[in-house]
């Protein structure tokens, strides 16, 4: 059914869906990531990704809720709450929802245009304030999201590419809890995204296969592509890379990234933990809402939760 | 395409990248040696690479703007 290079490895149904739960729950317990008294919060986008991992997370039977963020771009935002909801129905899993547009007054393409970001830069920063506070508010202990081992390959192949220091400094499979921070894990990285799919397509979970119209032609596909050109020559590369990096190089970084968050204060607006005095995801509130700054954004993520 | 062509042979003639794609014959997802002949059902090349984020770059959200 599936063969997975990597792994010298072809694959039965059965024994490929043990072989993706293994995968986290290696991932799982050799990263330290949670455990069966943690309340799990799960960032769901309706995709592969998020969708398989929370279906994972439940087989393994850890307490997992299912968070989706509305992000008002058009017929794709409208698709992808469907999805996530279908899922979250079939599990009878709590699934809260957060919409962007009727909860802060703008979408993700006129916030962009407003705040002149680029709609990737717009939408990653409010997921991850949003991933956040609704863990926070929740009285979640862990943020898990579907990042997978291609994502991570890509993301760490960009930063190289630039010597982004910091930003190597941040990438791990686990960021430990701080002062207005959820602890955030990666259960899916030892996971490629063929696995991901297939792990979708052999359970039977309908997914968004279409890509996100804001994300055409962004530089993160572009690294991905390069990388699987070497993948594909070169079985395991991605994974030796990322996993050889986590090993070796991760630990001169990490110093970087400790001094920044020792510089962080609570946003006068929202209280989440910024370096300035507002943070940017209220700054990006007000632009885009025009709302004074604090106006529109607060330090709750409201939304009711779906049985 | 001439048939019977193996998967992976005809991803490699269609110029796709066999870890960017699941391909599913019918309603049964193949490996790149699975043979398609003439009487093989409706073949579905599904990409599977999403496009992320530039912006996930920066990892942990740390206020940085």
């Amino acid at each position: 059914m599936i063969e997975v290079r990597r792994h010298n490895a072809g694959f039965c149904q059965p024994c490929f869906l043990k072989h993706c739960r293994d995968q986290v729950s290696r991932a799982i317990e050799e990263f330290e990531m949670f455990g069966p008294d943690d309340r799990v919060l799960v960032a769901v986008s309706g995709g592969k990704d998020s969708l398989a991992l929370w279906d994972i997370l439940l087989d393994l039977g850890y307490q997992v809720d299912g968070l989706y963020l509305g992000l008002g771009i058009g017929e794709y935002s409208g698709s992808s709450g469907t999805y996530a909801r279908q899922y979250a129905a079939r599990r009878c899993a709590p699934l809260i929802e957060v919409d962007i547009p009727s909860e802060f007054g703008f979408d993700i393409p006129t916030g962009a245009r407003a705040a002149k970001r680029v709609p990737c830069s717009a939408c990653g920063l409010s997921k991850r304030h949003l991933f956040n506070q609704s863990a926070v508010d929740g009285g979640y202990d862990v943020v898990a999201t579907g990042h997978n081992l291609d994502d991570e390959a890509a993301v760490l192949f960009g930063n190289v590419l630039r010597w982004e220091t910091a930003y190597l400094g941040r990438q791990a499979p686990v960021l430990p809890a701080a002062p207005g921070f959820a602890r955030k894990v990666k259960p899916l990285v030892r996971m490629g995204e063929r696995e991901t799919a297939a792990y979708c397509v052999l359970s039977g979970i309908d997914y968004i296969v279409e890509e996100c119209p804001m994300a055409v032609g962004n530089k993160h596909l572009g690294y991905k592509d390069a990388l699987n050109q070497i993948e594909v020559q070169s079985p395991g590369t991605k994974a030796a890379f990322y996993f050889s990096f986590l090993d070796r190089v991760s630990p001169l970084f990490t110093g970087i990234a400790e001094e920044e968050r020792q510089g962080l204060q609570p946003c006068a607006g929202c209280g989440s933990p910024t370096t300035g005095e507002w943070c940017a995801f209220c700054k990006l509130v007000a632009k885009a809402s025009g709302a004074p700054l604090g106006g529109a954004a607060g330090g709750t993520t409201g939304a009711g939760v779906a049985p | 395409m001439a048939v019977p062509v193996r998967v992976h042979a005809m991803l490699e003639r269609l110029g796709i990248n066999r870890e960017s794609v699941l391909v599913i014959v019918g309603d049964t997802l193949v490996t790149g040696d699975a043979l398609l002949s003439d009487d093989t059902a409706a073949v579905e090349i599904r990409p599977v690479i999403s496009g992320g984020c530039d912006s996930e770059r920066r990892g942990d959200p740390g206020g940085a703007p």
